[in-house]
């Protein structure tokens, strides 16, 4: 595998005053499904426009495979790419739009038809070929948009927030169904999504965005436990952020100096008043008990979700739901056990 | 119950506004076929006179055919220029759709009878003389029918979001020019069909820039059917109807055509 299969430098582009792209360096590896993860207008469609060739850059470099493809008009990139609005041509079948790319590039006919069967049978619509895409539902156009642009083996596949016009049950199976055939034919891809969980779930790696500058990047899993600063907290999941008085608040001195600090909902856990046993062990194990006053309860599901408020602070805590946990009253008195070496330092913004 | 009630007044709403529409071409019919129409309701006789009178009237085929072919002319042109015109601003300077907006708009705002004198003083003398020939009509009947084929070929270029197809298109390795013949020309020829059909109506009955222009040395179906009216108001309705009915023949023959070429495109 090739460590820096296509490597963007530098990457700047500004609408008017605006600058949507700050100097973005990238390098994805060959194979690797990576994710643009960030809130809306963060930049992170352009840059994928700008990969495709459908945005002009203002400055930078786009190496794939070696070669800098910045100067390349887009049917010249050998890049493929799935939009939000699925873009399938109307005006022909769902066999003649897998088709079409072939057609294109000059694929003798015996070939285009047996690579299209194939590519229909993968998405699963062969009972589908000769339907127009105004009567397929928003799955099977997705899956049609898919296999369009896999067609032509493009060397790095973009999907512009593929998902998000579909509904949640959908979404689910056909994110799966990407990672899938993404593995299979160890397509390098690149990601678009504004929804965390899906960015979690489907990526070898995620480049958080903000600005127009990418603010972290690593595993799902780094990325999720440990976030360097504040909006990664704050985006990544319900991570409570306290300021520097509010965690020596919480923990007492001695927590480090940094201005904010990042402290995970699930890390916190509750305790009922009178069971005074298991406080101890709690206390032997490092942790600080504090007392709090719960002030919602929501089930989330597999969670229970409590706003907990002790010495001015308002905690978030994530409790998992396995019909032992306390279905507490609101403004109840508990007692909150708190991990110190779960507490995050998290550095300025920016930095 | 509820359902069938307001099927019932839709139904009647429709109904009156057919009447409305139709009862102005139906008296005209009437009368184009009337011997006697006096004091009854429904004329009296019936005769083919005035049908057979204006067949034999040379001056009135002339004026057909006049008509055909320069409005034929005039909608052919205007497709090739605003077609590709119009897809390029659409597609790539958005920019300049405002400017094109305004621009498109001032065939309404400027009076027929003013722009008819404009035109005939601008080109009347010096580089360019061609006040009274059919050149200066085709320019007019161009700008007539601007607005119409504007707002149609944007329209439709909008509503198959033609910039994402072509983006689309053109990752997949097609060049600009195949990518426009092969997706978005049979995408919106549809729409592009039923301005063209709007444009050739408006021009077909078109008369005060012809009659101002052209009157004297060109006679369109419009400028026959005024130098009619005076004589006999039987004949007039007889060319009306005449007219009408030729419009409805080109407008079916266009339409199915259109149907027929976007299939052939399609497959």
């Amino acid at each position: 595998m090739n460590a820096s299969y296509l490597e963007l430098q530098g990457i700047r582009k500004t609408f008017g005053d605006t600058i949507v792209l700050n100097d973005v360096d990238l390098t994805i590896r060959e194979g690797e499904l990576l994710t643009l993860l960030g809130p809306s207008g963060c930049g992170k469609s352009t840059l994928l426009r700008c990969i495709a060739g459908l945005t002009e850059l203002d400055g930078g470099r786009i190496l794939l495979g070696q070669k800098d493809i910045a100067n390349l008009p887009p049917r010249n990139r050998e890049i493929g790419m799935v939009f939000q609005s699925y873009a399938l041509f109307p005006n022909l079948t769902v066999f003649e739009n897998i088709e079409y790319g072939l057609k294109m590039r000059g694929v003798a006919k015996k070939e285009r038809i047996s690579r299209c069967e194939e590519l229909i049978a993968l998405v699963d619509l062969g009972d589908k070929r000769d339907a127009y895409p105004q009567n397929l539902s928003g799955g099977q156009q997705q899956r049609v948009a898919l296999a369009r642009s896999i067609a032509v083996k493009p060397k790095v596949l973009l999907l512009d927030e593929p998902l998000s016009a579909l509904d949640a049950k959908i979404r689910k199976n056909l994110r799966s169904e990407i990672r899938e055939i993404q593995k299979r034919f160890k397509m390098t891809t690149v990601f678009v999504t504004h929804d965390q969980e899906e960015a979690l779930t489907l990526s070898d790696r995620i480049c958080i965005m903000n600005n127009g500058q990418i603010v972290q990047d690593g595993t799902p899993e780094s990325l999720y436990s440990t976030p360097r600063t504040e909006f990664v907290a704050r985006f990544m999941g319900s991570y409570n952020v306290l300021s520097h008085m509010e965690a020596t608040r919480l923990f007492g001195e001695g927590i480090g100096s940094a201005a904010s600090f990042a402290l995970r909902p699930e890390s916190v856990r509750l305790l009922s008043v009178n069971k005074s046993t298991n406080e101890y062990d709690e206390i032997a194990a490092g942790k600080r008990i504090i007392e709090g006053t719960i002030d919602s309860v929501h089930v989330l599901g597999n969670v229970i979700r409590y706003v907990v408020e002790t010495t001015g602070v308002r905690l978030t805590i994530d409790i998992l739901n396995d019909g032992r946990s306390l279905r507490t009253d609101e403004q109840r008195v508990v007692r909150l056990a708190l991990d110190p070496s779960q507490l995050l330092q998290l550095e300025k913004e920016g930095a | 119950m509820n359902q069938r009630k307001v099927g019932w007044t839709h139904r009647s709403l429709m109904l009156l506004l057919m009447i409305y529409l139709l009862l102005p071409l139906l008296g005209t019919f009437l009368y184009a076929f009337a011997k006697e129409w006096q004091t009854t309701v429904l004329p009296e006789s019936w005769t083919l006179e005035w049908i057979r009178e204006m067949f034999r009237d040379a001056r009135f085929l002339d004026a057909l055919w006049t008509s055909l072919y320069l409005c034929l002319i005039s909608v052919a042109l205007s497709l090739a220029v605003m077609l590709p015109a119009v897809f390029v601003i659409t597609v790539y300077f958005p920019k300049w759709e405002t400017f094109m907006k305004g621009l498109v708009v001032l065939p309404y705002a400027v009076p027929g009878v003013v722009a008819a004198v404009g035109l005939i003083r601008t080109y009347s003398s010096g580089f360019i003389d061609i006040t009274g020939t059919a050149y200066i009509l085709i320019g007019a009947y161009f700008i007539v029918i601007l607005p119409y084929m504007y707002q149609g070929i944007r329209n439709s270029l909008l509503t198959v979001s033609a910039v994402e197809l072509l983006n689309a298109a053109e990752l997949l390795g097609a060049s600009r020019m195949r990518a426009f013949v092969t997706i978005i020309l049979p995408n919106i020829w549809p729409g592009v069909i039923i301005s063209t059909l709007l444009s050739f109506s408006v021009l077909f009955g078109e008369f005060v820039l012809t009659n101002m222009l052209v009157g004297g040395h060109i006679q369109t179906i419009q400028v026959y059917l005024y130098q009619r009216v005076n004589e006999s108001g039987h004949l007039a309705s007889a060319i009306a109807i005449a007219y009408f009915v030729f419009i409805l023949i080109v407008s079916t023959v266009l339409m199915k055509l259109g149907k027929k070429f976007n299939k052939v495109v399609g497959r």
